[in-house]
């Protein structure tokens, strides 16, 4: 991997994951540079959890094949290691545990603070999993940076300043919500080959 | 009675001892027998799942970054310094718009397909880069921007007066910053060279342009000039050179023909001098893709991707075949976002005759006023001016009009489009000119010398007859109490001392309920008393404009005395004052 740590302004990254009735989940994984030029592109193939993970897994089903499958599995394959990590996704928050860069969950347009009931709609705490548990409301660190409602993990309180001065350094034409629509064209792109 | 209480009372019975024999059975032991049974206890299956992580399949595709696809230095070097970046981010509207290019039909591999689809929005491109716009495009444009970044081969052939010129330069522009276009060459009519120059300048102010010009050395010589990221030559020039092109290693990154209708003739040399350039990619811009037959688009085709047409093809076929690479709006189209009247300031270089004449005409006129010294009239300066605005108009020995060869290709589209045209001069012989040369278009004139008894006929064949597409007329006949609201493009042929008096002729065209925006197209020559009026009327107008805004500007808007004289750096010796 190159870094790119040296850089004065920040490569930003953008995983989002997509749903398909028809094939399962598609993961998709966007490193922009500080124009918002595209750098990288990762899509996995669909994963579609089985009748016993459903069941067993339960509300943390989700967090699980989000973050430890699909994220991980993305993450693994970056090539210019981001600043930052944006997602729509608060399940993706969980893929944080396993990758040394700050997961960062962007919150709905004119959000502020951040509205995270969406966040326990979709991911609760299951005590057989507590070692991995997804974000639950209140392990949820929600900020602001500008207009920006955001959000990082309880768990890594030092997230927050970082991606505040990671966002600073952004142009102020950079929208963090758009490049998520771009992997989503991305992905039914690729489906259509 | 209570629970403590104990009552006694004596039973009279006899008691007697029998022999049953129980006593000898107690006293003997008992014997014990076992009997096994056996307990059966299934032993339950058990099903284990393990959750292991599962390898999932991934694809992965790595896009060039700026710093291996940058401008070239010297566009980097001429680049505006981007805005400081806010304290802090601002979050977008979701309502701000947002164009998105998508890859063309004729794109195949995925990674390049996905390099549009990952691509941001043109509006963020533009601000991210600090492109700024001379004007901010229309909804449209940006569309047609979108449209011809991704394509190798484009055909834009949007309606005349909505911008092709500016869509192509922003495009231009956008590919260059990308760094995907450092060789660019324009190839346009003679007449629309310098309005191509001043358009560079206009929208794309660090792109350095060269004009392909001078004699045979020299254009050779201009031909390899690597540094000029832009060159701009007319339909004559390729093809004298087009030989020198063939057999030299210049090549280009993008070929670009305006009014691409000039190579509908497949045999000519035109044609086969354009086709003959190196080139990676290749764009037409024509308002009137067919002129006369299906065979004037399969030329075209002919330049932008060889084979995709045949002459015999059905017109559903054509429009297939073409569709991706093909777009045209009219003014129908883009009504919404149009205002109801349209300007364009074509800005022209007098030709070589004029210059001459001009030149002449201006010393010894400039001589003669000084020499006049306190005697000189603003009727003195008036007949000056008149004289140098005639000969901008038509050179008075050769007849040479670098305006008229601009308005004939203008018409020319007009007339393909089934539209109809006004042209305004001040002179009716300026007029008679135009009408022996336009020939083609049936024009009719309107100004005083038509008696008034035939005038309601002029204007009745105007709006009826298809024929007559051409109306010419003068601003005192033509400014006042007429409806024409039919006619979709007015020409500025000469222009008016005062711009209330040319709105007026303007307003003859739009008109409440009139059926689309109307194109205005003003007439300028460079370097001449036409630029130097229309600097001071400028002047005044901006001025009036910030000191009250949102005001409609005086009728009285036009040059005073003191102004007359001071185009010719004269003193009004009724004033006493010398002008600036």
């Amino acid at each position: 991997m190159t870094s790119s740590r040296s850089k004065s302004l920040p490569d930003i990254g953008f995983m989002t994951v997509v749903e398909s009735a028809e094939h399962g989940f598609f993961g998709g994984y966007l490193v922009l540079n500080q124009t918002g030029r595209p750098l990288e592109f990762h899509c996995t193939a669909p994963v579609r959890p089985n009748r016993a993970q459903e069941i067993l897994y339960g509300p943390t089903l989700k967090p699980y094949l989000y973050g430890e499958q699909i994220g991980q599995t993305l993450w693994s394959q970056t090539k210019n290691v981001p600043r930052i990590v944006c997602t729509d996704m608060a399940e993706i928050l969980h893929v944080r545990q396993f990758i040394a860069c700050p997961v960062v969950l962007l919150g709905a347009r004119g959000d502020l603070p951040l509205d995270t009931s969406a966040a326990t709609d979709t991911s609760r705490l299951d005590t057989a999993h507590a070692g991995t548990a997804p974000p639950h409301t209140d392990q949820l660190r929600s900020f602001r940076a500008g207009d920006y409602a955001l959000a990082v993990p309880e768990a890594y309180p030092d997230d927050e300043p970082f991606v505040i001065q990671q966002c600073k350094l952004l142009g102020a034409s950079f929208d963090l919500h758009e490049p998520v629509d771009r992997i989503r064209h991305a992905i039914q792109e690729a489906q259509l080959q | 009675m209570t629970n403590d209480q104990h009552y006694t009372a004596e039973l009279n019975l006899e008691a007697s001892l029998l022999a049953t024999g129980w006593q000898t059975a107690i006293q003997r032991k008992p014997s014990i027998s076992l009997r096994t049974t056996p307990v059966e206890i299934s032993i339950p299956d058990v099903v284990s799942i393990r959750f292991a992580r599962q390898k999932i399949d991934t694809r992965s595709f790595c896009f060039a970054g700026n710093d291996d696809n940058s401008p070239p230095s010297v566009v980097r070097r001429m680049r505006i310094p981007a805005p400081p970046a806010p304290s802090s981010p601002t979050c977008k509207e979701p309502t701000d718009r947002v164009t998105r290019m998508r890859a063309p039909q004729d794109v195949i591999k995925l990674k390049d397909r996905l390099f549009y689809a990952l691509q941001p929005p043109l509006e963020t491109l533009f601000t991210s880069e600090s492109l700024a716009f001379a004007f901010p495009p229309f909804p449209y444009q940006m569309e047609g921007v979108a449209f011809l970044c991704p394509r190798q081969a484009a055909m834009l052939a949007d309606e005349m007066g909505l911008g092709k010129t500016m869509q192509a330069i922003t495009s231009i522009r956008l590919l260059v910053f990308s760094g995907e276009l450092k060789n660019v060459l324009l190839i346009c009519p003679k007449p629309l060279v310098t309005n191509w120059q001043r358009e560079f300048q206009m929208w794309a102010p660090e792109l350095p342009v060269a004009t392909i010009e001078g004699n045979g050395r020299r254009r050779e010589w201009l031909w390899n000039m690597p540094d000029q990221l832009v060159k701009i030559a007319n339909y004559e020039l390729v093809v004298r050179d087009a030989d020198f092109l063939k057999s030299s290693n210049v090549q280009f990154d993008l070929v670009v023909l305006d009014e691409a209708q000039r190579i509908k003739n497949r045999s000519s040399a035109t044609n086969r001098a354009v086709r003959g350039i190196a080139r990676q990619r290749s764009w037409a811009l024509t308002g009137t893709p067919i002129e006369n037959s299906s065979d004037d688009l399969c030329s075209i085709f002919e330049f932008l991707r060889p084979g995709v047409l045949r002459g015999d093809l059905t017109p559903r076929r054509l429009r297939k075949a073409t569709q991706d690479y093909f777009l045209r709006r009219t003014k129908d189209d883009v009504l919404d976002e149009l205002p109801p009247k349209l300007f364009r300031d074509a800005q022209l270089s007098l030709s070589h005759a004029q210059h001459e004449s001009y030149t002449l005409a201006e010393e010894e006129g400039v001589v003669r006023l000084a020499g006049l010294g306190g005697e000189v009239t603003v009727q003195h300066v008036f007949e000056l001016i008149l004289r140098l605005k005639q000969i901008c108009n038509f050179d008075p020995t050769t007849e040479e009009s670098t305006k008229f060869d601009r308005l004939a290709a203008d018409l020319e589209e007009v007339a393909a489009s089934g539209a109809k045209a006004i042209v305004f001069s001040q002179w009716v012989r300026t007029l008679r000119r135009l009408k022996s040369r336009l020939q083609t278009y049936c024009p009719l004139e309107y100004h005083g010398k038509i008696p008034h008894r035939q005038r309601d006929g002029v204007l009745e064949a105007f709006r009826n007859d298809p024929r007559h597409q051409v109306m010419l007329m003068t601003y005192g006949a033509g400014s006042v109490g007429l409806n024409l609201q039919f006619a979709n493009y007015v020409f500025l042929f000469d222009r008016w001392w005062n711009p209330a008096v040319e709105d007026q002729a303007i307003n003859r065209a739009h008109r409440i309920g009139a059926a689309g925006p109307v194109t205005v197209t003003r007439f300028l020559t460079f370097g001449t008393i036409e630029e130097r009026i229309n600097e001071v009327l400028e002047q005044k107008r901006e001025l009036f404009d910030s000191v009250l805004a949102n005001r409609e500007a005086p009728r009285t808007l036009g040059l005073s005395q003191d102004e007359i004289f001071g185009l010719f750096s004269l003193t009004n010796p009724a004033s006493g004052q010398h002008a600036a």
